[in-house]
């Protein structure tokens, strides 16, 4: 396999369980470089266990992960596997943002301190150059003038588009989105859409799971429709949505969405 | 009423001259309870005319004056003596009387205030050994207490064991038997440490086991999906908690954090126990040599100023730690 032709990322035989249930079913899946994936389904179905599995934030008992070619996050220790050393695991955070659906922003720091955190922290650049970082970051995300405020007097939308620029600051390959406007009010969806269709439109690799179709058929090149912990379809927006859609517990599930 | 008559009988019948019936007949009315009938015996003796011998009436008019005070009657009993003095300017047992009925006149808070002049230096030294101890106990015990904290939290076993074993030994125990453990027990196992040392020892141990658990609760009570946003971005555990756990806690750890450290203020009373001359021990050896209970008013004042200016600056610490809540 040549390097241009590797994925960015590849799942193989991905398994999650929580005590009795199995919530991600021997999973497998690659994601090229640039590509949009959109993950839909039913509550429960397993979507953001599996992207919180992508960056480690779930430990699965089976399965592999390759980024850009290595694997990652689990290494075999006399013979039994366990997860990687700290430092290791940390580096591939450093490489995929993660967006999450209740935005998680740090409230003791202001909007630029947020931006700055994963450089100045991880990265440890100096803070003139974390700072100019955030600050453009800021401005590609339209909050150039709410630097300077605690993230408690921000509305939904600019909260969840903080936490994007904060996942940004990091340079990352790779973007996931779990569920980024399930918190909103509706009104201020679109605000983050925009923003997350703007990263997408600068071939940002991304994995995006969420509950709103319009946005998944405007922007995936590929949707995979999960439930019960397997993928049950996947394919272009036009094939899982269109009139040929022939699967009943899909068709079922879009009717009630849409 | 009938016995006084008969003692006014007596002492005009027996004349001007002889007294000494009309003085014991006088302490016999006294004796009885009838201090009236006693001063008016007393009074019939007359002033004496030029060359003739005072003694009686002196006798007579001091003895008024004794049983006047007696009766809180100060201003009477100034009144009986100044009769003397007109007579006799030069009358030293009058004279002295007459000025001891008069300092007893003087306002009270006039000897308060003397009580407290003489204290006051006394207990302020006392007072500041008191907040040096605070002090001390509150460098330590913060640290201490995040160590042991970190520790419960953590998923080694051995340390978190043994954390928690700090925490269920020196919550468990009296502070005052801790301290005795450290100053008198310590010896015998050859380790001697002075009073303070072993005070702060006591203290710190005592107060870090206290903080850690209220830290613990605090690091735990921080919303799980902080923790996740900061590894997410690619922190350490130990970046994510520097950074982004520890910070916030500090506005929830003020409210029983200030707590803490105002009973620890009364709590180094204690520590006079094991020969540590601070607030309460020299609040209590003033009280004992005086026998005057000032002392011990003026060191609970002092423990509420110090208690009122730590509520206070606690309560501002509170405000500062929280202000990214603020809208």
């Amino acid at each position: 396999m040549n390097i241009a032709n590797q994925p960015l990322l590849k799942l193989e035989n991905i398994t999650k369980r929580f005590k009795e249930l199995t919530a991600v079913n021997g999973i497998n899946l690659e994601v090229a470089s640039g590509e949009k994936l959109v993950i839909i389904g039913p509550s429960g179905s397993g979507k953001s266990t599996l992207l919180r599995s992508i960056n480690l934030l779930e430990e699965i008992e089976e399965g592999t992960i390759h980024f850009e070619g290595r694997e990652v996050g689990y290494i075999l220790h006399n013979g039994k596997r366990q997860q990687d050393r700290p430092q290791a695991i940390s580096a591939l955070r450093a490489e995929i943002g993660m967006v999450f659906q209740h935005f998680h922003l740090f409230p003791h720091m202001t909007v630029l301190g947020n931006v700055m955190e994963g450089p100045l922290t991880v990265q440890r650049k100096p803070a003139s150059e974390a700072r100019s970082i955030a600050t453009e970051i800021l401005a590609k995300v339209g909050l150039s003038d709410k630097r300077d405020v605690f993230p408690a007097t921000l509305s939904g939308g600019q909260k969840q588009r903080v936490a994007i620029a904060r996942a940004l600051a990091m340079r990352p390959k790779m973007m996931l989105f779990d569920e980024p406007t399930s918190a909103l009010d509706p009104e201020l969806v679109g605000e983050v859409f925009d923003t997350i269709h703007t990263l997408a439109d600068e071939g940002m690799t991304m994995i995006i799971v969420t509950h709103h179709m319009g946005f998944a058929r405007e922007l995936a090149d590929r949707v995979i429709f999960m439930e019960s912990g397997d993928f049950l379809a996947e394919g272009t927006p036009e094939e899982l949505f269109g009139a040929a859609q022939d699967n009943e517990r899909i068709r079922g599930f879009l009717n009630r969405l849409l | 009423m009938t016995l006084l008559f008969l003692c006014a009988l007596t002492g005009s019948c027996l004349g001007a001259v002889d007294y000494d019936q009309l003085f014991r007949q006088s302490s016999d009315l006294m004796v009885q309870g009838d201090l009236d009938g006693a001063l008016a015996l007393l009074k019939q003796v007359p002033a004496p005319s030029a060359g003739e011998d005072a003694s009686a009436f002196v006798s007579s008019r001091m003895q008024a004056g004794r049983i006047y005070a007696s009766q809180n009657a100060t201003d009477k009993a100034i009144a009986v003596c100044q009769d003397v003095l007109k007579l006799f300017p030069d009358n030293s047992e009058a004279r002295n009387f007459v000025a001891a009925l008069k300092d007893q006149l003087k306002p009270r808070w006039h000897t308060v205030l003397s009580d407290i002049l003489r204290f006051l230096p006394v207990l302020a030294k006392g007072a500041v050994m008191t907040l040096l101890l605070v002090f001390c106990t509150m460098l330590v015990s913060p640290l201490g207490g995040l160590l042991v904290a970190l520790g419960r939290l953590s998923r080694v076993r051995p340390v978190s064991a043994v954390c928690w074993f700090i925490i269920w030994f020196f919550r468990g125990t009296p502070l005052l038997l801790q301290l005795f453990f450290i100053y008198y027990g310590l010896p015998s196992l050859g380790i001697t440490l002075s009073p303070f040392i072993s005070a702060v020892i006591g203290l710190g141990l005592n107060y870090s086991a206290y903080l850690g658990e209220i830290i613990r609760g605090a690091i735990q009570s921080i919303e799980h999906g902080q923790m996740e946003a900061a590894k997410a971005i690619g922190m350490s555990y130990g970046q994510a908690m520097r950074r982004i756990i520890i910070p916030q806690t500090y506005k929830r750890l003020m409210p029983p954090v200030g707590n803490e450290f105002i009973a620890l203020i009364k709590d180094t009373a204690l520590v006079s126990t094991i020969a540590m001359v601070e607030l309460m021990r020299a609040a209590d050896q003033m009280f004992n040599t005086y026998f005057n209970i000032t002392a011990l008013v003026l060191a609970a004042a002092i423990y509420l100023i110090l208690t009122t200016i730590f509520t206070f600056i606690f309560e501002k610490i509170e405000y500062r730690a929280g202000i990214y809540e603020h809208r």
